[in-house]
């Protein structure tokens, strides 16, 4: 009997938690989360709501796309990222308006196409790789499934990094234009702002509808007895690339809209503790449930921008400070309530 | 008769492609070595020794893996951070004179995290290793009452070495001289027990303690005057304070988590939040910058048939494989060696033999955080230390450890050295930052097709 146990369990009996059944815990998790955002929103007035809720758009679709994998599907990736940034380099490198000559590097092609253009394309790129990589990861499983997705993820970094024809290096690539429907170009925050919900929206709806229908409860039939699930006829291969693939297509729409959104890209935004970052999210929230990882993000910004206004925390310090309250929070949950906030599977 | 033939046949038919590809890749890599060295023999001289002395590092990784994933079956996360906090402890142990106090770091806050630290380590391990034997005579409650007199005087002690590091040679030399002195007089009394065969060793004992006295105060007076001393001394330091963290962490943490659930993946997350929370905290102590370590001995090039050596680095290969040799002694030699193999064989049955497996993985999961900072530090006096060199580092352990056999020393230290050459010369006509691809192809080739590595566990 530890010291923690027998704390825990004084106080469930005798102090502030009596009376909490654990499965209240989602719901107070749920309802403080979104005070906590509501109460945000309304200190901080509409300009700066709109750029987190931007921010909280992108986060939210990969890690809506992530649980997929990691939750539904039992696979802990941390190489999310690579894909993210697949789709956010191919953007950049297909639409960006930028002339590099003037910019004393080598010249890179600019075919400067529009957002639409570039997006499927973006996409479809980020599904291929996936597909390549995923034949090869399919046949790993537990511990050594998350030491090929984190080296992944090191390896994608490298390729943004080195590969100076394409992608510019540490220079990284500017100019990368706002999505336009003919002539109406979205270059408001409000306008972005809506095209982003409108894309979480749709991979929200993809991933519920993944989730209900029958290959849905295969996957998850996969993450409980892949064994078992093998000797009934299904192909567990197949169900685990269509899955994987179908989550990076998803990092890439959100890869394309970062890149659009920030206007600047550079190999920073998607190195491998971000990938961990994101990882920490999905379980953060809660394996399994669409929910939770929507909730995981918002809790995640809410964190950040939360943060920025504590008056003892320099301003630079800010995202590490983030880092090791999650880092915290993981170690936490990993004691507490392994499936994360209002998770339906523990790993 | 037939069915046994006709089995084998079948296997090696399932086997037959798998191993012509190990074959024509083994050829292909071996083509490739001498070709290379054909094109270019100080080239790959020199590719030969960047190789061992980087694979040197990444052996140190891999055998910190390897001992852990023996025992626990788990990877832990948390020795990425060990590798930063062993480099970044030498700097900020030495950021005062040697790099003429451009960065003076002393931070109260860190000084007393791992006071605490390690008064917490050493209180832990008194009540483990001697807490029976100190109930047993002095009581309940005085025994409690100097287990952590014990250990707050050793966790003041580490506090007061790192907010006055510039002295460390004065500071450390009672340590030393203690700790020469145990060695000595056990070292002297076991072998006058020997010589003598006598049972009565009283008078050994009082002698074995002068002469042990005797011999500290000449090492710690020594170590005292000697001023040079002070950057490896910082080395002893910063490994130690690494592996008591480890060590913290698998008590504190860990064995919490393997009572709740069995799971390895609920452990490996939670190493990842340290991994996080480490890193990010490494950066506010110490800025996101790289920094310099101060100069070791042998930082001059030297010149061997036309490839440059530093001479740091023959010492560091030298040092892993120390450590190894130690490492393999205490495996093989000793009762703690024993017991570390019974659990990784089994750990309830170790447990109903008798073995204290929470102190016997305790100790385990100490050395191998010691083994990352190790490896960190040399990392980092080869080149400039970052707070997410651990990172890194991690992968290129964790493959080491994959390529070598997991869960096989030997095949840690020859999967870490592999690594290395293979890095290097797959790199030959590339620029150096492709290395991390050409490792991370290795790793997938391995794990398709030798999950088992280069020595396979039994």
């Amino acid at each position: 009997m530890s010291l923690i146990t027998q704390a825990m369990r004084g106080l469930r009996a005798s102090g502030p938690l009596r009376g909490i059944p654990r499965a209240n815990v989602e719901r107070i998790a749920t309802i403080l989360v979104l005070v906590w955002a509501v109460g945000f929103m309304l200190w901080q007035g509409a300009g700066f709501t709109i750029t987190l809720t931007t921010v909280f758009a992108i986060w939210a679709i990969l890690a809506v796309s992530l649980n997929l994998v990691v939750g539904f599907t039992g696979l802990l990736s941390v190489g999310h990222i690579g894909f993210f940034g697949i789709g956010a380099y191919t953007m950049a490198i297909l639409a960006s308006d930028a002339s590099y000559d003037q910019l004393r590097t080598e010249s890179i092609p600019t075919p400067d196409w529009p957002f639409f253009a570039a997006l499927p394309i973006g996409i479809a790129i980020a599904g291929l790789v996936a597909l390549g990589v995923g034949v090869v990861f399919n046949r790993f499983r537990d511990d050594i499934f998350v030491l090929v997705s984190f080296g992944f993820a090191i390896i994608s970094f490298s390729f943004f990094l080195n590969l100076r024809e394409l992608t510019r290096g540490a220079f990284g690539i500017h100019e990368i234009p706002r999505p336009a429907f003919g002539g109406w170009v979205l270059d408001g925050e409000v306008e972005f702002l809506a095209f982003a919900l409108v894309c979480l929206a749709l991979v929200v709806l993809i991933c519920w509808l993944i989730v209900t229908s029958s290959f849905g409860r295969v996957l998850t039939a996969i993450r409980e007895d892949e064994e078992a699930i093998a000797v009934f006829g299904y192909r567990v291969t197949h169900f685990k690339l269509a899955v994987w693939v179908l989550s990076a297509m998803m990092a890439g729409l959100a890869g394309a809209l970062f890149a659009s959104w920030t206007s600047f890209i550079d190999p920073n935004s998607f190195i491998l503790l971000e990938s961990m970052l994101l990882t920490a999210i999905v379980i953060l929230g809660g394996l399994a449930t669409i929910w939770g990882s929507l909730l995981g993000a918002l809790a995640f910004v809410l964190l950040e921008e939360g943060m920025r206004f504590l008056p003892f925390l320099p301003p630079e310090f800010v995202g590490q400070a983030r880092q090791v309250v999650l880092g915290v929070l993981l170690v936490v949950l990993m004691l507490f309530r392994p499936q994360g906030l209002v998770g339906r599977y523990q790993l | 008769m037939s069915a046994r033939t006709s089995r084998i046949d079948l296997s090696e038919i399932g086997n037959r492609p798998r191993d012509l590809l190990a074959i024509v890749l083994a050829a292909a890599v071996v083509g490739y070595i001498c070709w290379a060295i054909s094109q270019s023999p100080q080239q790959a001289l020199q590719f030969t020794f960047n190789g061992l002395s980087v694979g040197a590092i990444y052996a140190l990784l891999a055998v910190g893996f390897t001992l852990v994933y023996s025992t626990v079956w788990f990877f832990d996360l948390y020795y990425g951070a060990a590798a930063a906090i062993g480099a970044y402890g030498i700097f900020y142990l030495r950021s005062g004179e040697a790099l003429g106090g451009q960065y003076q770091v002393n931070d109260p806050t860190v000084n007393v995290v791992f006071a605490l630290v390690t008064a917490g380590v050493a209180f832990w391990a008194l009540r483990e290793l001697y807490g029976r034997r100190l109930r047993d005579r002095f009581g309940r409650r005085s025994a409690l009452g100097l287990e952590a007199f014990v250990g707050g005087v050793l966790g003041a002690y580490m506090g007061v070495v790192l907010a006055w590091p510039g002295d460390l040679n004065v500071i450390f030399a009672p340590a030393i001289g203690l700790t020469t002195l145990a060695a000595v007089a056990w070292l002297v009394r076991a072998a006058a027990g020997k010589l003598t065969m006598r049972t009565d060793r009283s008078g050994f004992a009082v002698a074995s303690v002068i002469v042990g006295a005797a011999m500290g105060v000449v090492v710690g007076v020594a170590l005292a005057n000697a001023g040079g001393s002070r950057l490896y001394l910082s080395w002893v330091v910063a490994c130690l304070l690494a592996g008591m963290v480890g060590l913290a962490f698998y008590r504190g943490l860990y064995v919490q988590i393997i009572r709740r659930t069995n799971s390895r993946l609920i452990m490996l997350v939670a190493s990842l939040g340290v991994l996080l929370a480490l890193t990010a905290l490494t950066i506010i102590v110490f800025e996101s910058a790289p920094r310099p370590l101060p100069e070791a001995f042998g930082s001059a090039p030297w010149q061997v048939g036309g490839a440059t050596i530093k001479g740091f680095n023959v010492f560091a290969i030298g040092v892993a494989i120390a450590a190894f040799v130690a490492l393999l002694l205490l495996l093989k030699r000793t009762s703690f060696g024993k017991s570390v193999r019974a659990i990784g064989d089994d750990e309830e049955v170790a447990k109903v033999v008798g073995i204290n497996t929470t102190v016997v993985i305790a100790i385990v999961f100490f050395i191998g955080a010691v083994f990352a900072a190790l490896a960190g530090v040399l990392n980092g006096h080869d080149t400039a230390i970052q707070p997410r060199m651990g990172l890194i580092m991690l992968l290129k352990g964790w493959i080491a450890s994959v390529v070598g056999g997991i869960g096989n020393l030997y095949g840690a230290i020859v999967g870490g050295f592999a690594l290395g050459l293979i890095e290097q010369f797959g790199i030959w006509n590339l620029a150096g930052e492709w290395k991390d691809v050409v490792s991370f192809v290795v790793l997938i080739l391995f794990l398709s097709f030798w999950p088992n590595g280069l020595l396979p566990r039994r």
